[in-house]
């Protein structure tokens, strides 16, 4: 089953992701911070990682950066959620390496279509 | 030393010369008709006269010795009666003659009588002789010796005087030929000197006359620099000319002094143009000071500005490095003795201001020439005082005086002006602070807005999705209504957002080449849901490709926002009409509706923030008031413009023009 990381510190956003996608049929770990993202990203080796962008100490950004960064996770897909719209954080999340973006507020099943294409494009 | 040329003692001496020349003919007449006279008077009383006196006394004893010969030849006594008639005669004869004749005749008339005497003497003795005796024959030979040396005697005198007549006479006529000539002679001088004079004086006056009128018509005709010739013609054209030449001069003067005085305003003007240019007080105070040195040649200006007023130093002086030394006294002397509009100058001890001594004292600290000051007044207040020093001499003439007063008025003027712009430049920065507080706090409350919508909306979409578990009816009328709000909230919060970027100054486009007729299909399929619900049908004309420069996704934006507007006020079986097309270097974009229309009124304020139409809100259609606001934003930063066309209850055309 393929394996998605949730990080958001916000949990009822959390909650709402987790379980729109396991609904999904995903199988989902999510955390509260990025430290624990970047933990669990080594332990859990995700195909995809759901990222937000605002989170207190190392933000999704710093994340994707640091999983990029290390062999180990630098194959992980990223997607980030950000509740910005400022051009230099979208900007600042593709260079950090994110595959794709999402601002709040989002649609659940928008979110949902945007992780199923990135995954069969990445199977493809 | 020059020649003496002047045509007036020309003509003096000329006309003495013709004075005296005439006196001279008159005289010389004079004299010859008294001369004249005197002959005539001479040949007349006395000459002629005598002749015939002399002719008479011949006469009488010629009588005398005829009869008596007579007698005595033929002893007739009637014929010695004419000898006793001579006889008696002869001795008023002679008295005639001696009465006429002058010492000059006197020894021939004595002569003559002497001998008609001694003939008579012997004539007496032949009376007494017989006639016709040989006695008397003696008597008559005798007789007639006597009788002819008489005869002699008086034919001599006769002579005498005859050839007297004659001299007289050709001595008249040689005077009289002589003065004729005389008289000739001075006329024709006289006639020659006039000539010569009048020729002379003629052509010593119309040269210089005639170059002296040629100079005066060069100068009205406005040449300034011709000067006449001060050595040409006579001393009295020479003296005219001299006039010319100093009026002349003095009229280049006074021109001279107009030309300072205006160079002196029109740099004065400029000056104070460029101190009311400053919004500085202090820039404006130091133009002034720098400019009235070079403009009124002071060599030392010196600014005083009242406590409190400015922020600009208390003496702002040409000389700032003097300031710990002659400044030093005026820099503590107020100019409070000044009111508005007060001058003083210390070439007039009679003004109606008087310094205190302190301040004259620190006048001479400074300069010991003449000092001028002004009050310096603006906003109806006096501001402080404006002090020109010269070091010497010369006086502050009342040109500059005036002049100062203008610069003061025009320094006092700046200032007041720089006050009212500092306040208001301070009042516009406490404006911007706020006006950005604000734009950053809507800026955070926005995007703290959007996590708890995200969860409102997401855990929504879940419900109504029935993932977790299935809804009644009622259920989902009522989450749909929630739903609704939301996406409202969540307009509400996008629009605030927007417009938070546009007021910080954030907002950019990014432009690339788009299809405007794609951009329009894609608002469609966007808009499609909401005018099917509300009945409302969407035409389309937009032949593609319109291509221009254009941000997508803000181009997107505007589409959505007027197709939304069009839409929620146009009522069920209403129609919007959607046109694109190419308008030369522009794509015009309109969107027509058959709506309510926007009250006349009210099409002013159409782009005003949070601006609602009256009938929307009494109809309580919803809205924020943000979205024409945003569109004109975005209309604006591509460079194009936006038209809005309404009529109330017919329907409103928006018209968009994007050049390229």
């Amino acid at each position: 089953m393929t394996v998605v990381l949730v990080a958001d510190d916000d949990a009822d956003i959390r909650d709402l992701v987790a379980f729109k996608l396991e609904q999904a049929g995903l199988d989902v770990v999510a955390v509260a911070d990025g430290q624990a993202a970047l933990e669990q990203a080594r332990l859990r080796h995700p195909t995809l990682a759901v990222l937000d962008v605002s989170m207190p100490g190392l933000s999704g950004i710093d994340v994707c950066r640091m999983l990029r960064a290390d062999p180990a996770t630098a194959a992980v897909l990223v997607i980030m959620l950000t509740a910005r719209v400022q051009e230099q954080d979208v900007e600042g999340g593709f260079s950090a390496g994110a595959d794709d973006y999402v601002t709040k507020p989002f649609s659940p099943r928008e979110l949902v279509s945007r992780i199923q294409a990135l995954l069969s494009r990445a199977r493809a | 030393m020059p020649r003496d040329r002047s045509v007036g003692r020309l003509l003096t001496r000329a006309f003495a010369a013709l004075v005296l020349l005439i006196v001279c003919a008159g005289l010389a007449q004079m004299a010859t008709v008294l001369v004249q006279h005197r002959t005539v008077d001479q040949l007349s009383a006395h000459v002629q006269p005598l002749q015939l006196a002399n002719a008479r006394l011949r006469g009488v004893l010629a009588d005398a010795q005829r009869g008596l010969r007579g007698y005595l030849i033929t002893g007739d006594g009637q014929l010695l009666d004419s000898y006793h008639v001579a006889r008696s005669t002869y001795p008023q004869a002679v008295a005639e003659l001696r009465e006429l004749c002058t010492r000059r005749e006197c020894p021939a008339v004595n002569t003559q009588v002497t001998r008609a005497d001694a003939w008579w003497e012997l004539a007496e003795r032949q009376r007494q002789a017989p006639p016709r005796s040989s006695q008397a024959v003696t008597f008559v030979s005798t007789g007639k010796t006597l009788f002819e040396e008489f005869l002699s005697a008086n034919s001599g005198l006769d002579r005498s005087l005859a050839h007297r007549a004659e001299s007289l006479q050709q001595r008249s006529f040689t005077l009289g030929w002589l003065t004729v000539a005389a008289v000739a002679v001075l006329t024709a001088f006289a006639a020659a000197l006039a000539a010569i004079t009048a020729t002379r004086t003629t052509r010593r006056i119309t040269g210089p006359l005639g170059r002296l009128v040629g100079v005066l018509d060069r100068m009205r005709q406005g040449d300034s620099a011709v000067r006449a010739d001060p050595d040409d013609g006579p001393a009295e054209i020479r003296a005219v000319a001299a006039a010319l030449n100093t009026r002349a001069d003095e009229a280049d003067r006074v021109r001279a002094a107009e030309r300072d005085v205006a160079r002196l305003r029109a740099e004065v003007r400029d000056l104070g143009i460029r101190i009311r240019g400053h919004l500085v007080v202090e820039d404006a105070v130091r133009e002034a000071v720098h400019g009235l040195a070079t403009t009124l040649r002071a060599d030392h200006v010196l600014v005083r500005m009242a406590a409190g007023q400015t922020d600009v130093p208390s003496l702002v002086s040409l000389r700032d490095e003097h300031r710990d030394g002659p400044l030093n006294d005026l820099a503590g002397c107020p100019a409070t003795w000044l009111r508005t509009g007060d001058v003083h100058t210390t070439d007039d001890p009679d003004g109606d201001v008087e310094p205190p001594a302190a301040e004259r004292r620190a006048w001479a600290a400074v300069g010991g020439g003449p000092v001028l000051t002004v009050a310096v007044s603006g906003g109806g207040e006096c501001l402080g005082a404006l002090t020109l020093i010269r070091d010497q001499g010369p006086p502050w003439t009342p040109i500059e005086v005036g002049l100062s007063e203008a610069v003061a008025t025009d320094l006092g003027r700046g200032v007041h002006h720089a006050r009212l712009y500092e306040q208001e430049r301070q009042l516009v920065a406490r404006l911007q602070e706020l006006d950005t507080a604000k734009t950053d706090f809507m800026s955070t409350v926005s995007h703290e807005l959007r996590t708890p919508l995200t969860s409102i909306a997401g855990y929504l979409e879940l419900v109504l999705d029935a993932e977790a578990g299935d809804l009644t009816d009622a259920q989902r009328r009522m989450l749909e209504v929630i739903a609704r709000n939301t996406r409202r909230l969540r307009e509400l919060i996008e629009d605030m957002l927007i417009l938070s970027k546009i007021e910080s100054g954030s907002f950019r486009i990014t432009t690339s080449e788009i299809d405007v007729a794609a951009a329009v299909d894609q608002a469609l399929t966007a808009i499609a849901p909401a005018a099917a619900k509300a009945s409302v049908r969407v035409h389309t004309e937009a032949y593609g490709p319109l291509r221009l420069q254009a941000d997508a996704e803000q181009l997107d934006r505007v589409l959505v926002n007027l197709l939304t507007n069009a839409v929620k006020f146009t009522p069920a079986e209403g129609t919007v009409t959607v046109t694109a097309r190419r308008d030369g270097g522009h794509v015009t974009i309109t969107v027509a509706d058959t709506g309510m229309g926007i009250p006349e009124a009210e099409q002013q304020v159409l782009f005003t923030r949070f601006f609602r139409a009256s009938n929307a809100i009494h109809q309580a259609i919803p809205g924020t008031g943000l979205g024409l606001a945003i569109v004109r934003t975005i209309v604006d930063s591509h460079g194009g413009t936006i038209d809005v066309r309404s009529t109330e209850n017919v329907g409103t055309t928006v018209t968009v023009r994007l050049p390229g």
